[in-house]
């Protein structure tokens, strides 16, 4: 049976029950708290529980969930950003949790947790309300910015000539040289035009991140076309949003340029950290 | 130009953020923050390149009982622990 006297500050029950945790959401008047009609995560049925104007979306489970297969994991997280985007419908920008974030507890090791909490929440939907998050990427054909930097390059040009003039042992030498000098101004062009962008972007946004290079694979990534320039993610209000789309028409006109342009989606990059004090 | 959320499987790489970003709740309650990865084990090993796991300190912040529980788990694992 649940554990009643857990509260946040004990330690973790060993009851073996524990809630999944999807999105914390506005429960402003005029919106119905009801089921959102959609199972999550391994088809588990989600709850909202509420506390005041804030209301978190659950699923009762065991532990975390784990699996070294990457179809499997995807099929989850799938399932997780479909709970999200349901909810977001409803309520507005929600506070997306990461996935796997499991409370280990029954309802009131929430309820209590959420209580404790539910200012900073309120707060932080507040500061979110209206806004998504958009991903950019620019996407460059390798020869045609490859051609661009020989172009605009003086010491490439000279150890080309310099390698169509050497023996074959000297001209591997020199090759070497040339691909370092070439990957040098590959990377700088990447961090200038990466930058450039970020500044652009940055007018009509709310905030601009340079996320990291993604750190995982799920299988079945497609092969992007071309070479990534740059990466941003931005959190934007939907007049912001028309702005930074203008922004990219004009980098898209580039020879050689793609821009991908995803969204909205729930602001993953830009949620704050909500502490307790007590890890 | 408009954001589009069907370009190219543009899903694909929200699933890295999900894994990686949103709120991280440093609370007790929570399956765990002091010791063990908040993601499964399992999970990060099969995903999380080397590179990442040392960078993000996952290696050294495990205690030994969670290596020995995470390798024995493991029969076979993608990626070695230590």
């Amino acid at each position: 049976m649940t554990d009643r006297t857990a509260t946040v500050g004990d330690a973790p029950d060993d009851s073996g029950e524990a809630r999944y945790c999807y999105c914390a959401v506005s429960l402003h008047e005029g919106v119905e708290p009801g089921p959102l009609g959609l199972a999550g995560v391994e088809d588990e049925p989600v709850r909202l529980l509420a506390e005041g104007d804030v209301g978190l979306f659950v699923h009762d489970c065991a532990g975390l969930y784990d699996s070294a297969d990457p179809t499997e994991v995807q099929g989850w997280l799938l399932s997780h950003q479909a709970v999200v985007d349901a909810a977001t419908e409803r309520f507005g920008t929600p506070v997306p949790f990461r996935f796997d974030t499991v409370v280990q507890g029954d309802d009131d090791t929430v309820r209590s947790w959420l209580t404790e909490h539910r200012e900073r929440f309120a707060d932080v939907l507040t500061d979110l309300a209206g806004c998504s998050e958009y991903r950019i990427e620019v996407l460059v054909d390798e020869e045609t910015l490859d051609a661009a930097i020989v172009e605009s390059d003086e010491r490439l040009r000279e150890l080309a000539a310099q390698r169509d003039e050497s023996t074959e042992g000297t001209a591997f030498l020199v090759d070497k040289q040339y691909d370092k000098r070439l990957n040098e101004l590959r990377r700088e062009r990447r961090a200038a035009r990466t930058e450039t962008l970020g500044t652009r972007v940055a007018e009509h946004a709310r905030e601009v991140q340079e996320p990291d290079d993604p750190t995982t694979t799920l299988g079945d990534t497609p092969e992007k076309e071309g070479a990534v320039q740059a990466r941003l993610t931005a959190l934007a209000d939907e007049e912001g949003v028309d702005a930074i789309g203008s922004v990219l028409d004009d980098v898209a006109d580039e020879a050689g340029v793609r821009v991908r342009f995803t969204g909205p989606w729930p602001p993953y990059s830009f949620v704050p950290e909500v502490d307790d004090g007590t890890a | 130009m408009e954001p589009r959320r069907d370009e190219d499987d543009a899903i694909v790489d929200l699933l890295d953020c999900i894994l990686r970003d949103g709120v991280i709740l440093q609370a007790d309650v929570i399956i765990s923050v002091a010791e063990v990865p908040l993601v499964g084990l399992q999970l990060r090993a099969a995903l999380a390149g080397m590179d990442t796991m040392t960078r993000y300190g996952l290696l050294t912040d495990w205690d030994e009982e969670t290596r020995t529980r995470a390798i024995a788990d493991e029969r076979a694992p993608p990626t070695r622990l230590e």
